[in-house]
């Protein structure tokens, strides 16, 4: 169920890290803990969904393993590189080459077509797109008769295609989907869901998504736990109904 | 986002208590960055409606007691009725001293003088007048007599008395050598014998007092004052003794009360500088149409922002009125605001445009600003007002949210049906225009074919406005695919977002347009005035040197004489021209001296000859105008000299530089008083074979000693109309540059609320790895593309429009259409500057927004 890919000597076994990770908002008597001491772990070519309760931390920490927010004490890695410290020239340049984005409402560029959208981060960096991948991917995404097409023109469910066609289009080191399904119905979930799982098996793809719905955690291969701030559980292969019961013993 | 409903509070009635009204208030509050540019547009065209008030207002009360000191005590002024007469005859004083209830009867001697300080400088009045006059003792004084600062008055022949202003400015001293330039004698040497202060001494005032015996002998030509003031006896009313003199007067004086000779004055003054007020108003009509653009667009964004909001607001209960009213009320407070820092702003602007012209030695009188009723309520009215009608489109789309629009993720775009009617009506506007322009081009009269090109470019613009959101996508759409390539997926964010929201992106840059409208249309006419004025003195001016003069007074009537009499001077064409009476009419024409056809070209269509003797030569218009032909007598008369029967002895064909007729400078001086002699310019003719860079030294050393005559060769004189020209081009620009910083403030404004609006794809741009320096070149590009498009609407419009004033106007010399390309790629280039400047700030603010926006709900 899990074909790891073929590691070159040189690369890292993990696509992601965080070590003793701490986040906190604010300063003195009002500030606010949202990780504590928080390790994980990310390996190559897995799918990997955070869960937890509302405030639970899920989100931060996807953001501080993705770059868009910086930890408070701890070190988190992508790859080999470390994050702490980077310039904000650096990291926009990682985020751009080897980090890939699926976010719940989408985000395409409305002026753009569904191509544009999905070559965007390599038109950012001046580099050409790999046609061949550009076109396995496209095919997986079952986009070709939509390229032309703006945002506004395609169904919620075809955005969020574009927008995993957009974040696979790089060969990134690693896809972080925040809710990706959050604003899908159930139908389209699967979808979605079904592409990022075949990106993991077909192309090697290392995925990590936050959720909170069991059934889209379901396509993972591992599901993380968050409560107050801590991986608190782990679950390999999981079914939508074990995810649920895990879910329950943490929400009461 | 709902906490001004949750929060409302319970008291009933009052201001505070109307849940809408609190949520207008608060929206202010909150949005105060964003109001801050709807602000500094509605200051600024209130600032300078206010402006022009308040600095007429105040000359006005400034002259107005400058001209009740200087004729305190004056019941009548008895003057001549036209400005072509002599004056008035000097032996009426005994009359008029003879009309009952007379007490005091002052002749007043006054001439346009130059005085030169001891050093040799001449010292400049600016505006200001520069006269002599006569210095009458304290008991033939009606008014108040002037008190020395130092020295006393002048008691013998050559002595002067200087007023204080003058004299502090050309450091001047009892005792010391003067010289004073009169145009029909020779420099005269004059020694200071007193410094004397007068309530009406204004800014560069120049005022010398004679003895009266040289007063007369300089100023006059022997039998005439310039006018006679009357003081009557207590208990006689002005009326009646203005009535009781005028009845002793010949037809060709007149008498006038002491009120209207001050309102009079004050009026002259306030007319000639009425062209200052023309142009801060015209600047505040533009700041205020700029403005509506700015204030429209703030409010339109505003209202897409609180779309959710608002929708809220009607599915808790507010009706549409309510919503509407609240967006209005937010309007009126941003308008009144406005307004009321305008009106301050306004005073500010009065107060620097006053300094500016002392500055400049315009010469005006100092005194407290007037800030009148009319001023506050008209400035703040109308700010107000043009805040309201521009909030008022807005409102009404807050109004039809529907409050189902509560729940939805994102506001459906504009329609483009609304676009179609608009674009309709913009291509019926234009049309009409066409029709106006087209009327105009054929029409014959000058002015209606003024009128109807203006028309025609009214409704041009007003076409162009209707039709610009069209006209962005077609023209900024391939612009950017060539501006944007190099720039790669920069460029085509950038050539996207432009292109966006059309509506909005038209009316950002429709204020460059507007500006730019008016300068490459100033442009244009200001380049063919040059090239016509070049043209016009090349084809029929053959002189090899011109001499002028650079002051008011003309040049002095020896200077002529000197010329004449340098060596390798073949002649020397003394022009003059003066006003005199044909029939009933009164006609301005001129007199000439020495050979006519060495220096001007003249080219008859009838006879021929030179304006010696009885000769008079006309223009072609003026014959067929008169029915006049070779051989029919013309009788040129002025009232109070007399008249001379002349015989046509050429018609020539129209000529700018000689008017309807010219006649011989003895007839000249036969209808001229004396003491007025003097040309308008003298032509010099080299004789062949002369060195003319050392002839031009030579005539320059011979009117060395006139002070006030410039020697000019041909180019140099086309030099000096040209920066003539060049000024009055700089300060229009100057003002014009105003309607460019309002449409910096719009661009800048419309960025800075995009980026607010969005923040979400920024910060997505961000997260798949947009460089913040990426980010900003796409705002500044996207700016400058906005901004190119504003100014090359504007620059086509006033390119064309210039140009086909020109034509109109082309029987008023403006025959020599010159398109200034150079300049019009120059402007192109700095409306794309413009741009980005514009875009600094939005774009930094941009360039901030953290890659976490992508994610933020809102």
């Amino acid at each position: 169920m899990n074909p790891a890919p073929a590691l070159s000597p040189t690369m890292t076994s993990y696509a992601a890290r965080a070590v003793d990770v701490d986040k906190s908002y604010g300063t003195g008597q009002t500030a606010v803990r949202a990780l504590t001491s928080v390790s994980v772990d990310l390996a190559r070519g897995e799918f990997t969904a955070i869960m937890g309760p509302s405030g639970s931390g899920k989100s931060t920490l996807m953001h501080c393993l993705a770059g868009l927010d910086s930890v408070t004490a701890g070190s988190v890695w992508i790859g080999e590189v470390e994050l702490r410290g980077l310039s904000d020239k650096k990291m926009t340049a990682l985020r751009r080459d080897r980090i890939g984005f699926v976010f719940q409402s989408f985000n395409l560029i409305p002026t753009l077509t569904a191509y544009e959208n999905i070559t965007l981060p390599m038109a950012i960096a001046g580099r050409r797109p790999d046609a061949a991948w550009l076109d396995t991917v496209i095919d997986t995404l079952g986009l070709r008769d939509r390229l032309t097409h703006r945002p506004s023109e395609l169904s919620g469910g075809q955005q969020q295609r574009v927008a995993v066609g957009r974040a696979l289009a790089s060969k990134p080191e690693i896809i972080f989907g925040d809710e990706p399904t959050g604003n899908l119905d159930s139908r389209t979930s699967g979808e979605v869901m079904g592409i990022l799982r075949e990106s993991v098996d077909r192309l090697g793809q290392t995925v990590v998504i936050v959720t909170h719905d069991a059934r889209a955690a379901s396509y993972a291969d591992r599901v993380l736990f968050l409560a107050d701030g801590g991986i608190v559980d782990e679950l390999r292969d999981p079914t939508a109904d074990a995810v649920l019961d895990r879910m329950k013993g943490l929400e009461r | 986002m709902n906490r001004a409903v949750t929060t409302a509070s319970p008291s009933r009635g009052s201001a505070d208590g109307n849940p809408m009204r609190k949520v207008a208030v608060r929206n202010l509050a909150a949005h105060k960055v964003r109001l801050v540019l709807t602000l500094v547009s509605v200051i600024l065209g209130s600032a300078f409606v206010a402006g022009s008030f308040i600095f007429t207002d105040t000359l006005k009360s400034s002259f107005n007691s400058i001209f009740s000191t200087a004729y305190k005590g004056v019941d009548a002024q008895v003057s001549a009725r036209h400005s072509y007469q002599p004056g008035v005859p000097a032996d009426l004083v005994r009359t008029i001293q003879a009309v009952p209830g007379v007490q005091t009867v002052e002749p007043q001697v006054r001439g346009q003088i130059v005085l030169v300080d001891s050093k040799g400088k001449k010292v400049d009045s600016g505006g200001a007048p520069s006269d002599g006059s006569a210095w009458t003792p304290a008991n033939q004084t009606i008014g108040e007599v002037p008190t020395f600062a130092s020295g006393r008055a002048p008691l013998v022949a050559g002595e002067v008395a200087v007023n204080s202003g003058a004299a502090t400015k050309a450091h001047l001293h009892v005792g010391d050598h003067v010289k004073i330039v009169l145009p029909n004698a020779a420099v005269a040497d004059k020694t200071v014998s007193g410094i004397y202060k007068v309530k009406t001494d204004t800014g560069g005032f120049v005022g010398v007092k004679f003895t009266p015996a040289e007063a007369r002998r300089l100023l006059t030509d022997g039998t005439h004052v310039s006018a006679i003031d009357v003081a009557a006896t207590p208990g006689i009313s002005e009326a009646t003794i203005t009535a009781r003199i005028a009845h002793v007067l010949p037809s060709d004086l007149h008498a006038e009360t002491g009120t209207k000779v001050r309102s009079d004055a004050t009026q002259g003054i306030t007319n000639a500088l009425s062209f200052v007020n023309y142009i801060l108003f015209a600047f505040g009509a533009i700041a205020l149409i700029v403005g509506t653009f700015i204030i429209y667009n703030t409010f339109s964004m505003i209202v897409a922002q609180r779309l959710r909001e608002l929708a809220l607001l009607r599915a808790v209960g507010a009706d549409r009125r309510q919503v509407r009213r609240s967006v209005v009320l937010e309007a009126g407070v941003v308008g009144l605001i406005g307004s009321v820092l305008g009106l301050a702003g306004g005073v500010g602007l009065a107060f620097g445009l006053h300094a500016l012209l002392d500055a400049l030695d315009i010469g005006l009188p100092a005194g407290s600003m007037v800030v009148s009723t009319r001023t506050v309520v008209v400035a703040v009215g109308v700010g107000t007002l043009v805040t309201l009608l521009s909030a008022y489109a807005p409102a009404r789309r807050a109004g039809r949210i529907p409050p189902v629009a509560a729940m939805r993720e994102e506001h459906a775009a504009p329609t483009t049906k609304a676009l179609r009617r608009r674009s309709i009506a913009g291509v019926a506007v234009a049309a009409a225009g066409v029709a106006a322009t087209v009327g105009g081009f054929s029409s014959s009269s000058a002015g209606s074919a003024a009128a109807l090109t203006g028309l025609g470019l009214f409704a041009m613009a007003a076409g162009a406005l209707l039709l610009s959101p069209l006209f962005a996508r077609w023209v900024i759409d391939p612009l950017g695919r060539i501006v944007g390539r190099p720039f790669g997926s920069v460029g085509q964010l950038a050539r996207t977002n432009a292109v966006r929201n059309t509506r909005r992106t038209a009316a950002t840059a429709f204020a460059l347009t507007l500006g730019m409208l008016l300068v490459s249309g100033i442009a244009v006419l200001g380049s063919t005035a040059k090239k016509s004025i070049g043209h016009l003195f090349d084809n029929n001016v053959t002189a090899d040197y011109v001499v002028t003069t650079e002051s008011d007074l003309e040049v002095p009537w020896p200077a002529a004489q000197a010329v004449a009499h340098v060596d390798g001077v073949a002649s020397a064409t003394q022009l003059q021209s003066f006003v005199a009476k044909v029939g009933s009419d009164a006609v301005d024409g001129s007199a000439a001296s020495g050979p006519l056809s060495a220096v001007l070209k003249t080219d008859f269509v009838h006879g021929g000859g030179t304006p010696t003797g009885n000769n008079i030569l006309i223009a072609k218009y003026w014959a067929d105008d008169k029915h006049l032909s070779v051989g029919d007598p013309v009788t040129l008369s002025v009232p109070g000299l007399g008249s001379r029967t002349l015989r046509v002895s050429g018609i020539y064909k129209e000529s700018r530089l000689l008017g309807p007729w010219v006649v011989s400078t003895d007839v000249y001086r036969a209808l001229t008083p004396r003491n007025e002699w003097a040309d308008d310019v003298v032509l010099v003719k080299a004789a062949p074979g002369t060195d003319l860079t050392a002839l031009g030294k030579r005539l320059e050393a011979a009117t060395n000693d006139y002070y006030v005559v410039n020697v000019d060769t041909r180019e140099q004189f086309k030099g000096t109309i040209a920066s003539q020209i060049n000024g009055l081009l700089g300060l229009l620009y100057g003002l014009l540059g105003l309607s460019i910083v309002i449409a910096i403030l719009g661009i800048l404004n419309t960025l800075a609320l995009s980026v607010v609006e969005r923040r979400r794809e920024i910060g997505t741009l961000r997260a798949i790895g947009m460089q913040r320096k990426q980010v900003r070149r796409t705002i500044y590009l996207e700016s400058a593309l906005i901004a190119v498009f504003g100014a090359g609407l504007g620059l086509l419009l006033g390119l064309t429009y210039g140009s086909l004033f020109t034509h109109a106007l082309r029987d008023q010399g403006l025959d020599q259409l010159s398109v200034p390309w150079t300049q019009a790629v120059l402007f192109l280039v700095l409306a794309a500057v413009v741009g980005v400047l514009a875009a600094l700030w939005p774009g930094i603010r941009a360039a901030r927004t953290p890659p976490l926006e992508a994610i933020a709900n809102g």
